[in-house]
């Protein structure tokens, strides 16, 4: 854990201890500081938007009950992608995983520098995360997206440390075997990957 | 890179040290020894270029189209809706769940019941016996009378009045009498010899328990 990391933990400890005491505005400070990382992330498990708004929401609500019974045993955001992940995949039992249409997302919503890139790198991501499991597509959002280490994954995932080695190593397996890194590259196979 | 049938060492330490060092949580070292790798590997090098790539494409941010305060404001709705409406619904449901399960039960307890009483109204003994089954036994000393059939009744009925006789079975097939002394002092011979003096009497035989 870098410094910034360690800043932004003391600053969520103290939402938190806010938010035992019923400070609704620091639930929203929190809400509105992990909306983004908790979209993207529910977004590998679900294209729904209704899905995910209504996750978010059930993991705040948690996370507003439960702000009192925090001990720190981890860090807050580790805690909280935790009850994301643990409401995602319920949610996911309950409604299924059906995508949305893609014209369903306006190009609006995308803040992106320059589009064109931005959706030709989307394109070339969603080939391959469309291979991997539930289980690989959260580990690969978690280890590069979130940038999380092995142990807070696996305590996000409630699983061990090992579960998560493997859920990595087969995820980028199956990422190496179907995306070519650059333009002119083609796919390698499996037998040659360690 | 020989990632393939004999593994590098450095590739494999390559491969396993590629995501922590674009965390950038890698320790300076296995940084330093990744990029000294990368320099003469060049398969490592197209993995690294793809991890980058893929670190780049994953940080990008989600495309689907969630406004923070509409959600924020649908949550803070939540929080102030009286105490959850779930309960009650999961509670009624349980309740009529339950009083369906009672009702099943009370059921099957009354149709039980009334099973139970017809088959003691029918008493413990079947009404079929099994060719295997031994018939009932006669009572001692019974004799089995054949009349003649111009007998009358008044008779016949005389006569086994006079002897002390008492008809416990029959007449069967071939019109024979099973009967029984009332008297346990007369012998059976002595009651034998009276119904074979006896006029209209055809046949008195003592009956055997084993033929």
């Amino acid at each position: 854990m870098n410094d910034a990391d360690t800043d932004a933990d003391a600053t969520d400890r103290m939402l938190l201890q806010r938010m035992s005491t019923g400070d609704r505005a620091a639930l929203a400070v929190l809400y509105r500081g992990y909306h983004g990382r908790l979209c993207r992330f529910l977004s590998r498990l679900t294209r729904r938007p209704d899905i995910i708004e209504e996750v978010i929401n059930d993991c705040f609500w948690i996370a507003w009950q439960k702000a009192g019974n925090f001990h720190g045993d981890s860090r807050v955001s580790t805690w909280i992608m935790g009850i994301a992940y643990r409401c995602g995949l319920k949610a996911l039992r309950q409604h299924g995983d059906e995508p949305v249409a893609e014209d369903a997302v306006p190009e609006s919503r995308v803040p992106a520098h320059n589009p064109d890139e931005d959706r030709e790198l989307r394109d070339w991501l969603g080939k391959g995360l469309v291979h991997l499991s539930v289980d690989q597509r959260v580990v690969i959002e978690l280890v590069y997206g979130v940038g999380h280490s092995l142990d807070d994954v696996a305590a996000i995932m409630q699983c061990p440390v090992g579960t998560v080695k493997a859920r990595l190593f087969h995820a980028r397996v199956k990422l190496r075997n179907v995306l070519p890194s650059l333009a002119g590259d083609s796919p390698m196979r499996e037998e040659n990957v360690p | 890179m020989t990632f393939q049938t004999n593994p590098d060492r450095d590739c494999a330490q390559a491969w396993e040290a590629m995501p922590w060092v674009l965390q950038g949580s890698a320790p300076r070292e296995q940084g330093q020894a990744l990029m000294s790798h990368l320099v003469h590997c060049e398969e490592c090098r197209a993995e690294f270029a793809r991890q980058s790539r893929l670190q780049l494409a994953m940080s990008l941010p989600s495309d689907v189209p969630l406004d923070a305060n509409v959600g924020l404001k649908h949550l803070l709705g939540r929080l102030d809706a009286p105490a959850p409406q779930e309960a009650p619904g999961r509670s009624r449901t349980a309740g009529w769940l339950t009083r369906a399960l009672v009702a099943a039960v009370l059921v099957q307890a009354l149709g039980i019941g009334v099973l139970g009483m017809k088959l003691w109204s029918e008493g413990s003994l079947p009404r079929y016996r099994t060719l295997s089954e031994t018939a009932q036994p006669a009572p001692t000393g019974s004799i089995r009378v054949v009349p003649d059939a111009s007998m009358k009744l008044a008779d016949w009925d005389a006569l086994l009045h006079a002897i002390g006789l008492q008809v416990v079975g029959g007449p069967n097939d071939v019109g024979a009498y099973t009967v029984v002394p009332q008297d346990s002092t007369s012998t059976e011979q002595h009651v034998l010899q009276q119904l074979r003096a006896a006029h209209g009497i055809r046949l008195a035989e003592p009956v055997t328990s084993t033929p």
